[in-house]
């Protein structure tokens, strides 16, 4: 391992500098080939088209409904998804067995392509915010089962014993002693999951549907409005990320 | 191979052949629409169908052809790239951060862009995949080599190794545990996108069948068809996790 | 006097109230294919312009790239009723024991599906096209009936690529994803103008499918149970707006508006590509040679018996 560097203000203006130069090269080479080539034009408007773009949605109520939209759909995957893997993941720590039996399949089949299940799921929940919430929950529940499966294992035996010497109830223990004690796994799964739980939401957005950011920014492009399409999404990467560093702050605070 | 089939794991079995015969009496009794699920029994009767009339295998070998030069384009582009992040720690600062965004952003829902800038083919497709494999490699290359430790650089400095001969002879080998686990992820993440845009714009291997078959209401053919995705992905997970065991040091 | 007048006021409060009373509309949900062509448009006229709403519905109307999706959404059930589903696509989901039904034609003859490449690509005809990309929407379209025909009758052998609705294929053919792009008027009239693409085949050049109905109003089996009044009330008002579409000119707005395009443009496209009569509601025409080519392109293994043509079709209009 590297040994902690004590970075000097200096060092730390190079990097600032470096990366704003590597903007303004992006940017220059970007709209050099939105000037010069009739294809790439179609796919890499100017940049002050997209900015217009940008500024014009953020005063678009349209915008606003469908990122509501977005917004509850992604929410209540997690919820679904989310509980069904902290529940499952608590009953499979807490009996090891279960756990045991089932870790393999759920680690193994977390990995897989969840998109393609998307005709099934409009059968099975119909075309509006049913088969995209499933998706959603689809993608998040392995990531938030797997690390509440790992979080209940890793708990120290010494803090399971302390809370059995104190005659806890069952619900107790589960209260004061696993639950604080799995926090910050599920957290971790939390974040891992927000971020498959959007990617799911949005892709099922694309694909029958009139609602959602997806559909936004996939019915901008089908009408040839490119410079719309990059806005939307910009708008839905910061989201994200924003979303993402929001509960990484919680993990980290939960760490300390 | 163990950790697979310790015993507990074996307990789900009956439990799955049981929930396959439930299956199976629901559609056939009508309970279950057979538009919806198919009955297992109906599943396979599909698969001399697959095979022969929607060319299963050879969209199989595609989709992993294009995985696995999506995974080859970033190793080449990946492992370069993350030794100049340790090499160079003025780099490192300035982009780590990015890389890291990058990772954790959709950037499947870039596609339709680069559709229109480099075609509806699958060169785009391998792109798209190398596009998000190349960053867990580029990561966990760095990863790696800050993790190689001082005394075998020390040890190789000794024998007058510098530059290219150092990285190839001490440092690479040293870190190539912690670099297959960026391949390995790299390959997962490429999978996953590609057949998803195989599924979303209608091309290429499995991804495209599964959306062919749906829209023809091929209920039975395309639980097939999702069945083998599953399958390969999962022996795809299999197998790359023994290479990084085999891999790891002991 | 005064009495009488008071009479005639509380009936037309009566009135007004009972003309009120479908405020609270039952709703209608309904899948259309292809947003901004004529055909698939009436739905969004009718919604306009309140015939729906006299006879009681209010429609909630998703959009779909195609009759595969409008299928989807049908068969999934969360629509009641689907606005241009392909004939074959129809009786091939239908056989597999979708709970689909046919409820009306909507389109009769493909006169107003073409195809066009690029201005700059050497494809000159359909004996051109041999190993090239053929945009269809989905699969079981009639877009994807038509172009497998038009391939066949140029005697090559060609790809279809499902592209999705007109627009969407538009961005794709310029950019050269697909070889040729399918469209409906008045989609892609204004790049032809402009000369950015040219036509290199039309629905009409296949004869056979000239006096047969290609895209359906579809509904979901359960709606044709529990919903059939509501049905039989949507075929009405659809009937209606066609009518109305024909005669008045706002249409010709609401298409150009959908579309994108400008007003005269939005006029051809009702006038020439259009006659009043391919609209015709009623049952499908030229089942015996929908069902053939349904066999010959693999969607039913053989052609529909009488049972089943009695099942599948629950015409609800009649014409």
């Amino acid at each position: 391992m590297a040994a902690p560097q004590v970075i000097t203000p200096a060092q730390r203006w190079h990097p600032q500098l470096l990366r704003l130069a590597t903007l303004v090269v992006l940017g220059l080479a970007w709209e050099t080939a939105s000037r010069f080539n009739s294809t790439l034009n179609l796919a890499m408007p100017s940049l002050l088209m997209i900015a217009k773009a940008l500024f014009a949605i953020l005063f678009d109520g349209k915008f606003y409904q469908h990122l509501g939209i977005t917004l509850w759909q992604v929410v209540a995957s997690m919820v679904v998804g989310g509980l069904a893997g902290v529940g499952l993941g608590l009953w499979g720590g807490l009996k090891r067995r279960f756990g045991q039996a089932i870790e393999p399949y759920v680690y193994y089949l977390a990995p897989t392509p969840k998109i393609i299940i998307l005709p099934v799921l409009i059968l099975m929940f119909g075309v509006g915010s049913g088969s995209k919430i499933a998706m959603g929950a689809l993608s998040c529940f392995f990531p938030i089962l797997l690390s509440t499966l790992a979080g209940v294992w890793q708990i120290n035996p010494v803090l399971i014993r302390v809370g059995r010497s104190f005659h806890l109830s069952n619900r107790q223990m589960l209260t004061l002693v696993y639950l604080p004690a799995v926090m910050r796994p599920v957290i971790t799964g939390v974040r891992l999951g927000l971020g498959m739980a959007i990617t799911g939401v949005l892709l099922s957005q694309i694909r029958l549907s009139n609602a959602g950011l997806g559909f936004l920014a996939i019915s901008a492009f089908q009408t040839f409005q490119v410079a719309d399409m990059y806005a939307i999404l910009i708008l839905v990467f910061a989201l994200a990320a924003l979303a993402n560093a929001g509960v990484a702050s919680v993990e980290r605070r939960l760490g300390g | 191979m163990k950790a697979w089939l310790h015993r507990p794991a074996l307990w789900v079995l009956p439990f799955l052949v049981l929930g396959l015969a439930a299956q199976e009496a629901g559609v056939r009794l009508g309970f279950i629409p057979q538009v919806m699920i198919a009955a297992p029994t109906a599943i396979l009767g599909k698969m001399p169908m697959l095979v022969a009339e929607e060319e299963l295998l050879e969209r199989i070998g595609l989709t992993f052809g294009l995985t696995f030069a999506a995974a080859a384009l970033a190793i080449l582009a990946g492992v370069p790239v993350g030794w100049a992040l340790h090499r160079f720690r003025l780099l490192n600062r300035a982009y780590e951060s990015w890389f890291v965004g990058l990772g954790a952003a959709p950037l499947i829902l870039l596609y339709p862009l680069f559709l229109v800038m480099f075609g509806r083919n699958l060169f785009t497709i391998t792109l798209m995949g190398f596009m998000v494999a190349v960053i867990p490699v580029v990561l966990k290359t760095r990863e790696g080599m800050d993790g190689v430790r001082p005394v075998l650089i020390a040890v190789g400095k000794s024998f007058k190794l510098s530059g290219l001969r150092l990285f190839w002879k001490v440092q690479f080998p040293a870190a190539v545990p912690v670099i297959f686990t960026g391949i390995r992820l790299g390959l997962i993440v490429s999978l996953i996108n590609i057949v998803a845009l195989e599924f979303l714009v209608n091309i290429g291997g499995l991804g495209r069948l599964i959306n062919d078959l749906a829209e023809r209401f091929e209920t039975a053919a395309m639980y097939g068809a999702i069945g083998f995705v599953v399958a390969i992905s999962v022996t795809f997970f299999v197998l790359t996790e023994r290479i990084e065991l085999w891999l790891r040091p002991k | 006097m005064i009495r009488q007048r008071t009479r005639l006021g509380l009936l037309a409060a009566g009135l007004a109230l009972f003309v009120a009373a479908p405020a609270e509309a039952e709703t209608l949900k309904v899948a259309s294919s292809h947003r901004g062509v004529w055909d698939t448009s009436i739905v969004y006229m009718g919604n306009e312009q309140g015939f729906f709403k006299a006879e009681g519905l209010e429609l909630e109307i998703l959009w779909t790239s195609g009759s595969g999706e409008t299928q989807q959404a049908v068969v999934s059930g969360s629509v009641d009723v689907g606005v241009g589903g392909g004939t074959m696509g129809v009786m091939g989901a239908f056989v597999k024991g979708a709970p689909v039904r046919i409820i009306s034609a909507c389109m009769t003859g493909a006169s107003d599906t073409f195809w066009y490449v690029k201005a700059d690509s050497p494809i000159k005809s359909f004996a051109d096209v041999a190993d090239k990309t053929v945009a269809v929407s989905t699969n079981g379209s009639s877009a994807h009936l038509t172009a497998l025909a038009l391939i066949d009758q140029a005697k090559v052998k060609a790809k279809t690529v499902p592209t999705g609705s007109p627009p969407a294929t538009l961005i794709q053919a310029m950019s050269g994803q697909v070889d040729v792009g399918w469209s409906l008027p008045p989609i892609g009239f204004e790049q032809i103008e402009q000369g950015k693409i040219r036509i290199i085949g039309r629905g009409q050049d296949v004869p056979a499918l000239r006096n047969q109905t290609v895209r359906n109003l579809i509904a979901n089996a359960n709606a044709t149970k529990n919903k059939r009044d509501a049905l039989v009330r949507f075929l009405r008002a659809y009937q209606k707006t066609i009518d109305w579409a024909y005669t008045n000119d706002k249409s010709i707005e609401y298409l150009a508006e959908g579309a994108k395009t400008t007003v005269a443009m939005a006029k051809r496209t009702r006038d020439e590509f259009y006659p009043k009569d391919v609209m015709r509601l009623g049952p499908p025409k030229g089942l015996e040679d929908s069902m053939r080519q349904a066999v010959e392109y693999k969607y039913i293994p053989a052609p529909l018996t009488e049972a089943q043509q009695k099942e599948l079709f629950e015409i609800l209009i009649n014409n």
